[in-house]
């Protein structure tokens, strides 16, 4: 994938495009709004990693041009400010995601990588497949391979959210925004045991184990 | 600040400008009154000097000159009051209680003439006797023109005791708007230098002024807790931070070392440093959480939201981790429960509260969480446990910052849950409640009980 990081702090950036490019991933960097919209505008990126605060011309109002111009690559905001009001402000200037500093770059990684893949499927889908998993989105069934699987509601919808992102690392955090919409650390690991839940739902009795956990990030749904 | 110069007073200022209006109005007032007076004196005289007229001309036309002559001489005899005087045509004398006419030139006619009367005022007219004969007619105005005199003297003497009274009664007033307004000025003086503590004098009587003073002395204390509460966060992040770098810098130190040295475990050491890393920063976020709601005073954006739904979704994530861990979880949500206030960080207070209930809950125990409205009207988040509780003694110490007791040193934690939960509570207007539990009972208890008790709506 092709990034772009609009980031004021280059040693920041440098360290992004370290990790993202350790995760096979390709940067391009910006050190301020105004450099980044000009970049952003000749487009070929993937993703837009863009930074809150930052000389000439802050972040929300680089997106927000970028936005009038009809641009729909995916932004990732980053901010030192983590209140909830920043970050509804954030996403309603046109950012897809906030992610708040100081993350882990796993979190990053992640987030990314989601958004590129949301903009790979854009149309409204009524079955989600992955390998043998099977998931009616109008029914409310999963299946694998014909067995029906039987699913809470909240399970359901992590199932959901890791199908969509199946092949991809999703962490913690995400899920507990995505699929809880809470925007809070839990002291304890409640999210491992909701996945281990549904992990032997889906997993058990069949020999290859489809949801892994990722050592450092989180966890994948792998076909 | 210095109390300003009496005339320079609002009140004072207010008081002169009344006045001056006051006194330019009753001044308007007198001089009317004083001009239709005399304008009625001058009128009611001419009219009288003309009816003696009409009666001379009669007594002319009845008996000639001579019996206008004894109508004179009658009235000078009769009337003391009476001014008149009978001339031949070239002005002399024949009769009358004047030597010489008043009007000028002498022999003039039906001039209207204002003279003195051996000190009296007067006013007369001349008129020509068909015969040629000249007869001057006068009245005394003196006794009336005087009255009127005297009531203008007594208007303006009125006047200048009214304004005397006014500007005394400004002063009095300016004096006591100044005495009140020297509590307010010096309390602002003393903030301004630096007195934070410093408060208007209150004298109880319930008006403007104490109202302002009250309503200052609320902004001083607002200002005052924002201050301390920044002072406070400053001071407890620079200290909360200190022990985990320190710790942090010490073990990075060590591995160092034993690396050197060709024995440890470089992956393990960056691992442990990332892991202190990510426990910092977690510590961090909580604690500028925390210094962020208690400087707010109020939670950010409030709004009501259904109380049951939302500990519904909290505990539905908590659910599986006490099943996992074998202790009973029960939850009693009331439908219908309004509340109002900031649903993210409500959730959160709840998140912590049952956290904590499950962390010290032993297999075999429970945990219940409930969501009630109180008879008060208040709305309850309560999580009770069976846990070993918490003495009564330090029930009160366990929800400060990174107080963590004896016997949970072993859990994983910095000691901010129960923190945040008191935040919580008090941005929203409400408390945290921390009580012992259901009592002891197969050897489990005696547990605790926390809530989050909300204002209801």
């Amino acid at each position: 994938m092709r990034l772009l990081i609009v980031e004021d702090d280059e040693e920041a950036s440098a360290t992004m495009c370290r990790g993202l490019g350790e995760a096979g991933h390709q940067c391009v960097t910006a050190p301020d709004g105004a450099s980044g919209l000009r970049a952003a505008q000749k487009g070929g990126f993937d993703v837009l990693v863009v930074d809150r605060m930052m000389p000439r011309m802050d972040g929300v109002t680089m997106v927000e041009e970028l936005r009038r111009d009809g641009d729909n690559t995916p932004v990732l905001f980053l901010s030192a400010l983590g209140e909830i009001e920043d970050r509804v402000a954030g996403l309603k200037a046109g950012g897809d995601d906030y992610l708040v500093k100081p993350y882990a770059l796993a979190e990053l990684v992640a987030r990314v990588e989601a958004l590129a893949r949301r903009r790979e499927t854009g149309s409204v889908q009524t079955q989600l497949r992955v390998g043998e998993l099977e998931m009616d989105l109008i029914g409310r069934t999963v299946h694998r391979a014909g067995k029906d699987i039987d699913l809470q509601p909240r399970e359901f919808q992590l199932l959901e959210f890791l199908m969509r992102h199946a092949g991809q690392s999703v962490t913690r955090t995400m899920l507990l925004e995505k699929v809880w919409e809470y925007h809070f650390d839990p002291q304890t690991n409640v999210i491992d045991v909701h996945i281990s839940r549904l992990r032997s739902k889906i997993d058990k009795g069949f020999a290859k184990p489809m949801l892994q956990t990722v050592r450092g990030a989180g966890y994948r749904l792998e076909a | 600040m210095r109390a300003p110069a009496l005339f320079r007073t609002t009140p004072f200022r207010m008081t002169l400008l009344f006045l001056a209006l006051f006194a330019a109005g009753a001044g308007a007032f007198l001089i009317y009154i004083y001009l239709a007076t005399a304008g009625e004196v001058n009128r009611r005289a001419r009219a009288e000097i003309n009816r003696e007229v009409q009666t001379v001309n009669r007594a002319y036309v009845r008996g000639g000159v001579n019996a206008v002559n004894q109508l004179v001489i009658e009235r000078s005899i009769t009337d003391p009051l009476y001014v008149g005087l009978l001339m031949r045509p070239d002005g002399r004398k024949i009769s009358g209680t004047l030597e010489t006419t008043p009007a000028e030139p002498a022999t003039g006619v039906d001039d209207w003439v204002s003279f003195s009367l051996s000190g009296r005022e007067s006013v007369g007219r001349q008129i020509r006797l068909p015969s040629g004969e000249l007869l001057f007619v006068g009245v005394d105005v003196e006794d009336q023109r005087g009255y009127v005199l005297r009531v203008a003297r007594a208007s303006w003497g009125a006047g200048a005791l009214v304004l005397l009274l006014g500007l005394a009664g400004g002063v009095l007033i300016s004096r006591r708007a100044s005495n009140y307004m020297a509590g307010l000025s010096g309390a602002v003086s003393a903030v301004r230098a630096g007195d934070l503590q410093a408060r208007a004098p209150l004298r109880g009587t319930g008006d403007e002024y104490d109202e302002l003073a009250g309503g200052m002395n609320d902004m001083l204390d607002r200002i005052e807790k924002l201050m301390g509460g920044v002072r406070h966060a400053g001071d407890a992040i620079a200290h909360d931070l200190r022990t985990p770098l320190t710790r942090l810098r010490s073990r990075l130190e060590v591995a160092l070392l034993e690396v050197e040295a060709g024995r440890g475990d470089p992956q393990g050491a960056l691992e442990q440093a990332l892991q202190d890393a990510d426990d910092l920063l977690k510590t961090f976020g909580a604690v500028l959480a925390i210094s962020r709601l208690q400087a707010a005073g109020q939670a950010p954006d409030p709004a009501p939201f259904d109380a049951g739904e939302l500990a519904a979704g909290v505990a539905e994530l908590y659910e599986p981790v006490c099943e996992d861990k074998g202790v009973e979880f029960l939850a009693e949500l009331d439908p219908d429960l309004v509340a109002t206030g900031n649903k993210a960080f409500v959730a959160q207070a709840l998140a912590n509260l049952i956290d904590n209930a499950v962390k010290y809950t032993p297999p075999g125990g429970a945990v219940r969480v409930r969501a009630r409205r109180r008879s008060s009207g208040e709305v309850e988040f309560s999580v009770t446990d069976t846990g070993p509780g918490v003495p009564e003694a330090d029930r009160a110490r366990i929800a400060q910052r990174f107080v963590r007791l004896e016997n949970s040193r072993s859990e994983p934690g910095v000691g901010l849950g129960l923190s945040l939960v008191a935040a919580v509570a008090e941005a929203h207007g409400g408390r945290l409640e921390i009580t012992e539990g259901p009592g002891e009972a197969n050897g489990f208890g005696p547990g605790l009980r926390t809530a989050l008790v909300l204002a209801g709506s």
